[in-house]
């Protein structure tokens, strides 16, 4: 073999290491390289105090899985407007399979009740049952509620930067000494304004304390939520299936877990519910098709009521009209008939 | 906290009364996992309007003491002291036993 050649450290290829997550970390932040650890090159770049892209800096690193996290409850917040909150208390992992398995089998029934009459949403499939971390759900929740981004034009960018970012933010930013960056869900202006402002309030706040778990639904589908109620949190309005027909809910695991969930309330198009109202969401009859037409029903009814309402003074002076002539003219036929009666007896008494 | 000594728990809280609903919650998060075959848990939740209603916590352990918890004055690290403190003369007295 020939001998390996010797080569001085100067002529390596200097190449900057980036470790896995920084390499694939989101694209709405700038990568901060980190300096390799090997020798000391002198041909670092700086680590950069203001992003190269048009985006603001990430308040925490991207990399960290609290920042995946957060980015993951902004979209399942924004995606899914019906939402129910669980306390989950040490359920195991033989437990939430079995739950969400049961779970699954139910939605997956009204689902195929809904797609044969017509209905081929599929909302089931979409629909999950997962454990969050709380306080990271806090703060995107937070961020959903108080924050609504102005996604302008990208060509008028630099403008539209400055105005999509918060007053405060924008400040921050022009000390950079550069137009404003855009501001995005985890960027510290939009987490400086809605967290350190404490008269903004959601509603929800005292229940987001402890072991959260969220069922999450695509669509508001009162169908869908009363299946869910009869598996997560039967009540009488809202039975659990039966042993015979349903073997495999009533088997020790599933009940055991079932035991340790509490319903908290939900969240449904933005307002907050408590297990009542959430459980007349689920009461709804017919779904919001049915919802919609009874509502179309009501004020269509609501004007024929108007009509009818007063249309009645002009009827029934009608009808009392009416009657006193029937009653005239019966007594006229009276007075004509005893009239004739007494020329009908004269003639026979003469004849 | 130790919990072995628990039989019974009764509670009557709403989860939105910030104060009394996050100790009752974060108490019964704080039972192991094996607790519902092992004690008797029983949970009454009230609704958003009844928020201002008291709440109560009360245990009752293997020596049939009973314990009330009064939800307005303490804390969760307070009522975890409680328990601590009974259960530890109850294990003491289960090891002199043998």
């Amino acid at each position: 073999m020939p001998p390996r050649p010797r080569l001085e450290p100067a002529q390596l290829p200097r190449r900057l290491y980036l470790c896995h997550q920084c390499r694939h970390a989101s694209l709405a932040t700038a990568t901060t390289p980190a300096p390799p650890l090997e020798y000391d090159s002198p041909m670092l770049p700086p680590i950069p105090t203001h992003s190269s892209t048009r985006q603001s800096l990430s308040h925490k690193p991207p990399e960290f899985r609290k920042s995946q996290l957060h980015r993951q409850y902004q979209s399942l917040l924004r995606s899914s407007p019906l939402i129910l909150l669980f306390q989950h208390n040490n359920v195991n992992a033989t437990e939430w399979s079995g739950i969400r398995r049961e779970l699954a089998s139910a939605l997956r029934k009204v689902d195929e009740d809904l797609a044969k009459a017509g209905d081929n949403a599929y909302v089931g499939e979409s629909t999950k049952l997962q454990i969050v971390q709380t306080g990271i759900f806090a703060s995107a929740l937070k961020v959903v509620e108080f924050w609504k981004p102005k996604f302008g034009d990208i060509s008028a960018a630099p403008a539209a930067g400055g105005e999509a970012a918060v007053p405060a933010g924008s400040a921050g930013a022009i000390a950079h000494g550069q137009a404003p960056a855009e501001a995005h869900g985890l960027s510290e202006e939009v987490w400086r304004a809605v967290a350190l402002n404490k008269e903004l309030t959601h509603g929800l706040e005292p229940l987001l304390s402890g072991p959260i778990a969220l069922l999450t639904l695509p669509t508001v589908s009162p169908q869908h939520l009363k299946a869910a109620f009869s598996i997560l949190a039967p009540t009488p309005k809202f039975p659990a299936p039966k042993r015979r027909l349903n073997p495999t809910y009533h088997e020790k695991p599933v009940q055991e877990g079932l035991q340790k969930l509490m319903l908290l309330g939900a969240r449904v198009e933005g307002k907050v519910f408590d297990m009542e109202g959430a459980r007349w969401v689920g009461g709804i009859e017919g779904g919001m098709t049915g919802l919609r037409s009874q509502l179309v029903g009501m004020l269509g009814g609501m004007g024929a009521q108007i009509t009818s309402t007063l249309e009645a003074a002009g009827k029934s002076l009608y009808f009392t009209v009416e009657g006193r002539r029937d009653m005239l003219e019966e007594e006229e036929k009276k007075a004509n008939a005893g009239s004739d009666e007494p020329a009908k007896v004269e003639s026979v008494g003469s004849s | 906290m130790i919990t072995k000594y628990i039989t019974a728990v009764s509670t009557a809280f709403s989860p939105f009364n910030a104060r009394t609903g996050k100790t009752v919650r974060n108490f019964l998060a704080l039972l192991p996992p094996n607790a519902r075959s092992k004690m008797a848990i029983d949970v009454k939740m009230f609704g958003q309007a009844e928020a201002e209603k008291p709440a109560s916590l009360s245990l009752k352990f293997k020596d049939g003491k009973e314990m009330p918890l009064d939800l307005e004055k303490m804390k969760l690290k307070d009522i975890q002291t409680e328990v601590d403190r009974h259960s530890r003369t109850l294990r003491r007295a289960e090891e002199l036993a043998g």
